[in-house]
Order: structure tokens, then sequence, then C-alpha cells
């Protein structure tokens, strides 16, 4: 671990500890309390065998029990409340823990990350949740250590030799376990590493679960699985197995412990020196140690874990920007590439202007995909630059940026569960502005159903065709009604007529304001004020769709 | 969410994880007995720690006392050991289940029927395969500690009969009110869980949804509203959970009060007992402390009860996935061989909808090509699928080589037929890997080959590491006409006899479309094809055109004849030239 990063992980837990603060103090509390109660059974037993059954006395008899069932309601309480107040702080942090990691992934252009979706998924998930699990480690080894406390007063009283033994005894048992950690700390890592891997695996696969029928792959892929739950298996059995070494070696400590404390209070009890009661107490204190200090000892344990996922979720939390955003708020005006070089761009310069609609045609795939990248902010061209309004766009504020310029991505992604759901990207959009959008997309199919826009999609809209979700797209798209606006091919999925409607749909919708549809689709760039055609990664000609067309090089592209 | 993946009933948990462990007898049989023997050992002290008391009320001998000591130790010895050993067998046991478990789960989750699969939607089966298998698995680590401390708990109970059996029957009094606490708590708390599993699905496709969709969400500069989204299922979840706690936490109320029962009936009955002369002090210092040495286990099995009863929610999830009927593979080798698609009044309509195809009929004879054209919604994917074998149809008949297509084992449908998708996914890691999940045993050469005529030998010769670069999710990226190329190229190493493309070049955009349309074409040479087609040129370059209008075929003909009859083909044909 880089200091950096075990420094973000510090400030998380600090963080977490500060805002549970009240939450974690009751807890601790109430789990003091507990472990005072705990400590103190053995000691009635001790007292109730010494006064009442020793003595024969009934009254004493009745004491005791009233005595029993007293200690035994706090104890219980103690308990209870404190694992109600835990589960609340541990939930909420781990809540926050969560959005804070969607946040992250989701503000501006995202973080810049190494990792797959389905280990995002396992950290916004399981890590979040193990670090939320700190709380409670910190409520329960303060608590063990209370109990500790008093079982050594209460011992001190009775004999202060024991007592002094117990303070440098178990001070002495508990370092000892905690050099077993780093062998725990090591076999726990490689195990949740495996397990976040082979979850990574059978999301992968579940997310290419249709394509992977359709060409037969998935006895194939069954096979990768299991070689991966393999893997996790064996990582699995090395950390159980550690573990069980360290709950070996700690059963052995404590039961030094007691014998040694057995031993000796049964000879001072021989000596005269303390009461058969006394010795009883103690003995069931002896036993009663064993907890708190193998709490202890697991508290240990389990913060090897519950550290590796905070570590997890604060690399993700603190993890750089994709790419940074600036100061400048962003202002509607002309949108221009300025000799822009970038793999599959070789210095190309354009500009749309207030209210125009610009078509841009490339020969090349990865032209038109470098022209939308580096629109959407997500691709710093190598040389050159892209403004809005005269302001480069890495100077610009990404919120207001996104505010003032969107580039539809062409990949279709369709949020919440009815059609005016995945319609609404702000609060301010109503029926009549949707249904204009919708008319201009074309998607009066979509809404022809009784529910109208109630209309229920299932998850990631997968009841709908591609070329309904690409409709819907293009609808979302022109109701959040950007200053300006791109769209990369946003008409493959529809057919012909529909193509046409569509071309003079977003044309309509979008008069009076600066549109970039990059395509080289016919019916689209006919309607373009202008067109660009990018050749050999240079903008080879300019002008309008039909005079266009007198170029071979062009009308090769564009028609079909 | 609507129809969710079936959940198993308790019994039927019960009885397919207990098959999973029966499946290791000899680890079973070795964590049993060391666990039994580890609280045996740890049962051992306490009752000596009684003889100590008795020894020194007695005033036994020093050397007496030390041996007592020393018995003490051994024992705590022994336990140690046994503990670390029975640990890691009980541990091991249940990881190994476990493991088996959740190969299985995603087994069946792969084959499961297509329509069950699209109406649950990928979060839920995500979050089994994720979510649920891993509360399970660290179940397993717990499980250990849950078992040593029942074995614990029912040694302290055989302890208790070396005792004055009179105090041990007074010690039975807590049996009744564990049994009525018991009654009341489990059906409420299966409800509870079974609802917190649920929230947690809902969550995971919530983030699993906003993780892919991300780069949508950062268009629109849109994250308050995601967020929002994801931030009431995550609630949804920490609710559900609390309700839970909170009915375990009257449970655990009940239970801490029977341990005060018994301890005070142990006492008064010690009382009794010894007031009439009938037992000693040290035995029922003994019965105390070993009812005291209870409380231990019985803690932990309370505090892991929540832990347990949460996976077994989710083992009954996995279980559920699990029993599922899948088709059996017939193992049989066929002849690859020229193969026609016929269809006979195929209707379709999905679950809870109105119907999308009506009575189509088609015959495509072998090595002919049919593309199928239409306005978007007119069911031309479904019949696509239908055709395929991707689901099954809920009207009519498809043959494919003269076989009814439901009577094909799997095995055999995917070595007759492949379904290029509308979606493309490129599966995580090497670009070996990824086509390699179609033909395991291809060669180095057999991939380029495919490569080439996917007409990608280009870009993949350019790749950094070339076939050994590593893509998928968060690695090296690929466009969405290269991801395309890819579905074609796994097609190739499949080499079907039949190939059913939807939209095969659609999402490349028209700058891709072209050089997708020669590698397509490449790939339909020689096979009985269905093209679903939204560019005309791809139409053209077919045999026949199916025309589809509101899930009928309204127009079939060659390409010329089509444009020739003037009808809606002319009138699309027209639009696209314009």
């Amino acid at each position: 671990m880089t200091p950096a990063m075990a420094d973000h992980t510090r400030r998380l837990v600090g963080d977490m500890f500060r805002r549970q603060r009240r939450g974690v103090a009751l807890t601790t509390g109430f789990w003091a309390m507990h472990q005072i109660c705990e400590a103190l059974v053995p000691v009635a037993i001790g007292v109730v065998i010494d006064q009442a059954v020793g003595t024969g006395s009934g009254a004493a008899m009745i004491w005791s029990l009233v005595g029993v069932f007293a200690l035994f309601t706090a104890l219980t309480m103690g308990w209870r409340s404190g694992f109600w107040f835990i589960s609340k702080a541990g939930q909420e942090e781990s809540h926050l823990l969560r959005m804070a990691v969607v946040r992250r992934l989701i503000t501006g252009r995202g973080i810049s990350t190494d990792r797959q979706t389905g280990e995002l998924l396992s950290i916004a998930t399981t890590d979040t949740q193990a670090a939320s699990q700190f709380l409670e480690l910190g409520s329960r080894a303060v608590a063990a250590s209370v109990g500790l406390v008093v079982s050594v007063v209460v011992l001190l009283r009775i004999d202060w030799s024991l007592g002094i033994g117990l303070v440098v005894g178990v001070p002495v048992l508990v370092l000892a376990l905690n050099a077993l950690g780093p062998l725990v700390e090591r076999r726990t890592s490689a195990q949740q590493q495996a397990i976040g891997e082979s979850a990574a695996t059978a999301s992968d696969l579940l997310t290419g679960l249709r394509p992977l029928r359709g060409f037969g792959g998935v006895d194939e892929a069954a096979r990768r699985y299991r070689t991966a739950s393999r893997t996790s298996l064996r990582a699995n059995v090395g950390a159980v197995r550690a573990g069980a070494a360290f709950i070996g070696v700690s059963t052995f400590t404590t039961s030094l412990l007691i014998a040694v404390v057995a031993a000796l209070s049964g000879w001072f009890a021989l000596r005269g020196r303390i009461t058969i009661g006394e010795l009883i107490t103690i003995v069931g204190l002896a036993a009663f140690l064993t907890d708190p200090v193998l709490n202890l000892a697991r508290c240990v344990l389990e913060y090897a874990t519950v550290r590796a996922s905070a570590t997890r979720v604060a690399e993700i939390i603190w993890a750089p920007a994709r790419t940074g955003s600036g100061t400048e708020p962003a202002v509607a005006g002309p949108l221009a590439l300025d000799d822009v070089h970038t793999p599959g761009l070789d210095g190309v310069s354009f500009t749309v202007d207030p209210g125009e609609l610009l078509g841009v045609a490339t020969t090349e795939i990865s032209a038109a995909d470098a022209v939308t990248e580096v629109l959407a902010g997500t691709r710093v061209p190598q040389r050159g630059k892209v403004t809005l309004a005269g302001i480069p766009l890495a100077d610009l504020d990404v919120a207001s940026l996104h505010r003032a310029l969107l580039v539809e991505p062409h990949t279709v992604d369709l949020f919440g569960e009815t059609l005016r759901e995945a319609l609404r990207t702000s609060d301010d959009q109503d029926d009549a502005a949707m249904a204009a959008a919708m008319a201009a997309a074309s998607t009066g199919d979509l809404v022809a159903g009784g529910r109208g826009l109630d209309h229920e999609l299932l998850d990631h809209g997968v009841n709908l065709s591609g070329g309904q979700r690409q409709r819907l797209a293009v609808a979302r798209a022109l109701l959040a009604d950007r200053p300006v606006m791109a769209f990369r091919d946003p008409t493959t999925a529809v057919d012909a007529v529909t193509e046409h409607a569509i071309a003079e749909g977003i044309r309509e919708h979008r008069s009076g304001r600066a549109t970039v549809l990059v395509t080289t689709s016919a019916p689209l760039l006919d309607r373009c004020d202008r067109v660009v055609f990018v050749h050999g990664g240079r903008v080879a000609a300019t002008g309008g769709h039909r005079q266009l067309l007198e170029l071979p090089a062009y009308a090769d592209v564009v028609l079909r | 969410m609507t129809a969710l993946l079936p959940v198993a009933g308790g019994r039927a948990t019960a009885g397919a994880f207990g098959r999973k462990l029966r499946r290791y007898p000899g680890l079973g049989l070795a964590a049993v007995l060391s666990s039994a023997a580890a609280s045996g050992a740890a049962v051992a002290v306490p009752i000596l720690l009684g003889r100590l008391v008795d020894l020194v009320a007695a005033q036994g001998a020093t050397r007496s006392l030390l041996a007592m000591a020393g018995w003490i130790l051994a024992a705590g010895l022994a336990a140690a050991v046994l503990v670390g050993v029975s640990r890691a067998l009980v541990a091991e046991w249940g990881a190994r289940a476990c493991a088996d478990l959740r190969e299985e789960v995603l087994d069946h989750a792969l084959r499961m029927d297509a329509a069950r699969l699209e109406a649950a939607g990928a979060g839920d089966v995500a979050s089994r395969v994720t979510d649920d298998v891993e509360r399970v698995t660290d179940a397993t680590r717990l499980a250990a500690e849950v078992f040593a401390a029942l074995v614990t708990v029912a040694i302290t109970f055989a302890g208790f009969a070396t005792l004055d059996w009179r105090i041990a029957l007074a010690f039975l009094v807590v049996f009744p009110l564990y049994a009525i606490s018991l009654r009341r708590f489990i059906p409420q708390a299966e409800a509870r869980y079974a609802a917190e599993r649920r929230a947690v699905a809902a969550r995971t496709q919530s983030l699993l949804s906003t993780f892919t969709g991300a780069r949508t969400v950062h268009a629109y500069g849109m994250e308050e509203r995601q967020s929002a989204r994801v931030d009431a299922a995550s609630r949804g979840a920490v609710d559900a959970r609390l309700h839970a706690v909170r009915g375990f936490l009257w449970f655990a109320n009940v239970m801490n009060y029977a341990e005060a029962l018994g301890l005070s009936a142990v006492l008064l009955t010690g009382f009794l007992l010894v007031r009439a002369d009938a037992t000693t002090v040290g035995e029922v210092t003994a019965a105390a402390l070993l009812f005291h040495r209870l409380f231990g286990p019985l803690g932990l099995l309370l505090l892991t009860f929540n832990d347990v009863q949460s996976a077994g929610a989710a083992l009954a999830r996995l279980v559920g996935v699990a029993e599922l009927h899948i088709p059996a593979p017939s193992g049989r080798a066929v002849a690859r061989r020229p193969t026609d698609v016929v269809a006979t009044a195929v209707r379709h309509h999905y679950p809870g909808g109105p119907a999308v195809l009506h009575d189509v009929s088609i015959e495509i004879p072998p090595g002919q090509s049919l593309a199928v054209v239409g306005a978007s919604g007119a069911g031309k994917t479904t019949l696509a699928a239908i055709l395929g074998g991707v689901f099954p149809a809920t009207g009519g008949e498809v043959r494919l080589g003269g076989r009814p297509i439901g009577d094909l084992a799997p095995d055999e449908l995917r070595r007759l037929v492949g379904v290029v998708t509308q979606e493309v996914h490129v599966f995580a890691g090497t670009l070996a890997d990824d086509l390699r999940l179609a033909a395991p045993d291809a060669t180095d050469d057999d991939l380029l080959a495919a490569v080439k005529l996917a007409g990608a030998d280009a870009w993949v010769a350019a790749l950094p590491a070339g076939l050994a670069t590593r893509v998928g999710d968060g690695e090296h990226p690929l466009t969405a006409s290269q991801a395309q190329q890819l579905a074609l190229a796994r097609i190739a190493l499949v080499d079907p006899p039949v190939v059913i493309l939807d939209e095969a070049s659609a999402e490349a955009g028209s700058a891709g479309a072209r050089q997708l349309e020669q590698a397509s074409a490449a790939l339909l040479q020689d096979r009985t094809a269905v093209v679903v087609a939204h560019r005309l040129t791809q139409a053209q370059s077919c045999d026949r055109i199916a025309v589809m209008a509101d899930g009928r075929i309204v127009e079939l003909g060659t390409p010329a004849e089509l444009i020739a009859a003037g009808g809606a083909y002319a009138t699309l044909w027209a639009a696209w030239h314009n």
C-alpha cells in the first residue's frame, strides 16, 4: 500500500467515526455496561453460593434470585441497545460510503480506474459494508477492554497479587496474538481479491449472456467461472486455515491464563488467604476473562479484513478524475475544433455556430470516434484545442459545461422504470415538452399502448427493441434541450422511412440552436445547413450535402 | 421489479445444501469428530475447575492442587489444538460445498430458459451470483463457530449428567422457553430476511445499471438524479436490514431471560439440595459454572443467528436457481450439412403482453439468405430470435433441417445455428480468450483466420499485444464496430450451417457499416441465413427479402421483385436512396 493510500484509508475511517460518533459512543457505553454485567455474573454466582447455598439462608436465597434477574435485565438491555445503535450506525455509514462511491463514479466525467464493473459493484456493496464494520470493531474492542478492567478491579479487591498478575499478563497475551496478525491479513486479502475476481467473472459473463448464448459459448463460460471459483476456493481455504491457527493459539493462551489463576487462587484458599466463595469468584472470573480476551483477539483478526475493504473504498473515493475539470463557468456560444490532432484526426478545425445544424461525415470510424470523444471531453487532443464560446473545454467547469453542451453517447443506456422516468433528465420537464420531443424522435408507437408515458420499462429497457431504445435516447436528448448538442449516428437501428422522419424532427426541434450530427447517413446529412467531410484525418471539404455529393470520396461514404 | 427468479423453500434449501455437504463425507466426518473432541476438551475445563474448588474445600494437598492445575492446562492445550483443527475442517467443508453450489448456480443461470431470464432481468441473477454467494460464503466461516458452539452446548448438557441429576433436571426449564420463542421468531424472521435479500437485489440492479450507464449520466450531468435513484434503492436495503434486526433483538431479549431463569433454577435447586444435605457446595458450584460456561456459546449462537438467517435467505435464492430445470445436452456429434429453416404459423406474445407475431410462415432453403426489414417494433427481432432458437414461440412450429427446434438439445441447437444478437459484449480477458469462448480448442491460426474473415485482421495486428491484448471492461477499449466484428468472428469459429444476424451492422454507425457488411457477407457465404437489416444495401444482397409490419410478413420476394411491385419495400428503398 502506498503512503497516500494508507493516508486516505485513515481519513476514511476517521470520517466514519466522526459522522457516527453518537451511535458509536452509545454502543460503546451499552456494550461496556453489558461487559460489566457479564463480569459480575460469576461474581454473583460466587456470592450466591457463599451467602445463600453455603449458609442455607432462605432470605438470602430470595435476594439472590432478585439480584440475578436484575443483573440479567441490565445485561440484556445493554447488549440489545448496543446492537441496535451499532446496526443503525453501521448501515447508515455503509450507505453513505456506497453513495460516495457512486457519486465519485458518475460525477463529472468519472474517474480513471482499471477496475471492471463487477469489481466496482463489489466495492459499492461488499466493501462498503465491511468498511462500516470498523465502527463495530471499535465499540467491541473498547467494551471488551472495559470488561477486562472490571475483572481486574474485582480481582484486585480480593487479592492484589492476582490482580497485578492479570494487569501484566493479559496485555502480553493480546500483544502476542497480535504478532499473528500479518499472517492472517495476508491470507485474508488474498481471499478477498480472489472472491472479487470470481464475482467480476460472473457478472461479466452474465452481462454478455445474450450474445454468449447466441454463439453457444455457455459450456466454455461455465468452465471459466469454475476455474475462477476454484482459485477463490483455494484462497478461501488458505484464509480459513490461518484464522483457525489464530483461534487455536488464542484458545491455548487463555487456557494458560485460567490454569495459572486457578492454581494460584486455589493455593491462596488452601492457605486461608481467601475464602472459598472468593475462590469461586476468581475461578469464574478467570473463565469469563476468556471472552473479552478472545473478543479482542478476534477484533485483531477482523481488523485486517475490514481495513482491506476500507482501502478499496478509499481508492475509489480519492481516485483521480478521468479528465480534470476547469473552473470557468461555461456559456453557450460557437463550438469549435481548432487544429485538433489525436489518433484519427490529423489537424482538424471546424466551428458550429449558434442556430446551425452541422453534419460531420468521416470516411474512417476512428475519425468519427475521435470527433465524438473530443467533443464529449473524454479524450484530450494531443495538439490543438476544442473550445466553447472561445474557452477551451478543459478550462470549463464540468457541471456547467454539461448544462451548455450535450454529447449523446451512441451506446444507449436507459434509466428508470417508466418511459417518463427514462426521458426525464431534470425536474423542469413537463408532459407537453416530452410529447414534442417524442414526436420529433418518432416515438409515437411507444406511447400508443394503454399506459402512455407510464409504460413500464424492465431492467435497462430490455423489453424494447434496439430501434425503440435508440429513438427513446434521441427523444431524451432533444428534451434535455441544451444550447449546443452533438449526436453520433443516432439512427442506425431504425428503418429508412423513420430515419427521414427523425432527421426532419431533429432539424425542427433544434431550430435556433447549435447541433452537430456525426454520421454518414444521407437523410440526416441532407438536412444539415453545412457538412464537414473528414477524409484521411483532415477536412477534405465543407459545404451542403448535395454539393459535396460531387466529390466521389464523399458520395462513396454516404450513398449506399 | 416484475417476475423474479424462484426462491427455494426452507426444506428444499436445507436438502440441497445437505446434498452438497454430503459430497465430502471424509471431510465432514473429520470436521464433526474434531469439533466434538474440541468441545469435549473445552467442557472439561469448568468441570476440572469445580473439582479444584471441591479439593480446596476439602483442604487437599498442595500437590493434588498442582496436579489439578496441570490437568486444566492439559485440557486447555488439547482444546486449543482441536479447536484450531476443527475450525479449519468445518470451514473448509462449508467452503467446498459453497463453491460447488455457486458454480452450479452460475451454470444454471447461464443455461436457464431465456424467457424467464429476460423477465427477471440481469440484475437479479447478478445479485445472486455476487451478493448472495458472498453472504453464504461468509457464513461458512461463521459455520465453524456456530457448529463448535452447538457441539459445546450439546456436550455441556451431557456434562450435566456427570453432576447431581436433580440439578441437571432443574436446568431443563429453559427448553420450553427456547421452543416457544423460536416458534414465534423463525417464521417472522424468514419473511424479514427474505425481504432484505430482495431489497439487496434491487440495490444491485440499480448499481449495475448506473455503473454500466455511467457515460450517459456524465453526458447529461445528471448525477443528482441518478444518485437519488441509487439512494432510494440503497435506503430500501438499509431499512429492510434494520427491520430484520429489530425482530432479532426481541428474540435475543427472550433468550437472555431464559439464561437468567436457568441459572436461577440451578442455584435454587442447589440451595435446597445443600440445605437438605443431598449434595455438596462443590457440586452446585460446578453446575453453576458449567451453566455459566454455556453463556459464551449461547451468546455466540444468538449473535450469529442474525447472519445465519440472512445467509439462509441468500441460500434459498441460490438453491432456487440451482434447482431450476435445465435441458440436458445430447452429447451427440452431428455431421455438419446444409440445413433449411422452416417456420409454420409461428405466433408469439411476451408474458402478459399483446401478440407480437401473428401466424408467420416462412421457408428458407439450405444455403439461401433472407433479409427481414420493416419499422422498428414490427417483430423482426422476435422472429429472428425464434428462428435461432433463442426462445420458443408461444405457438406454431420451427424446423431446422427437418427437426422441430424444440426437440434439439442445447448443444445440437448451437452447432446448427449461430445467432449474432443486437447486443454486443466484449468479454473480459485477452482477445484470444474472448474468441475461444466460442471455440475452446481453436488454435491461434484458427483465431486469426476468423478475425480475417470478420475484416478485423488489420486492427487486431495493430493492438499492443495482438491476440494476447487484454480487452473488455476496464481494459483496452474496442469501438462498437470492432466489437461487432468480434461477434462475427466468434460465429465463424463455431461454423454453424445456419446463421441469424440481428442488426449486426447497426450499432457500428454507418461509417463502419460498410466494412461490417463485407464481413457479414463473407460469413453468410454457403450458409442458410436470416438477416435483420436496417441498412437496405445489406437487404439488397440477400436472396430474398421479407417485409414485416405489425407482426406479419406483408411482402416476400427477391429484391428486384419487391422494388418492381411498388409496395412497402419500394417505399423504403426510395426513402433509403433519396
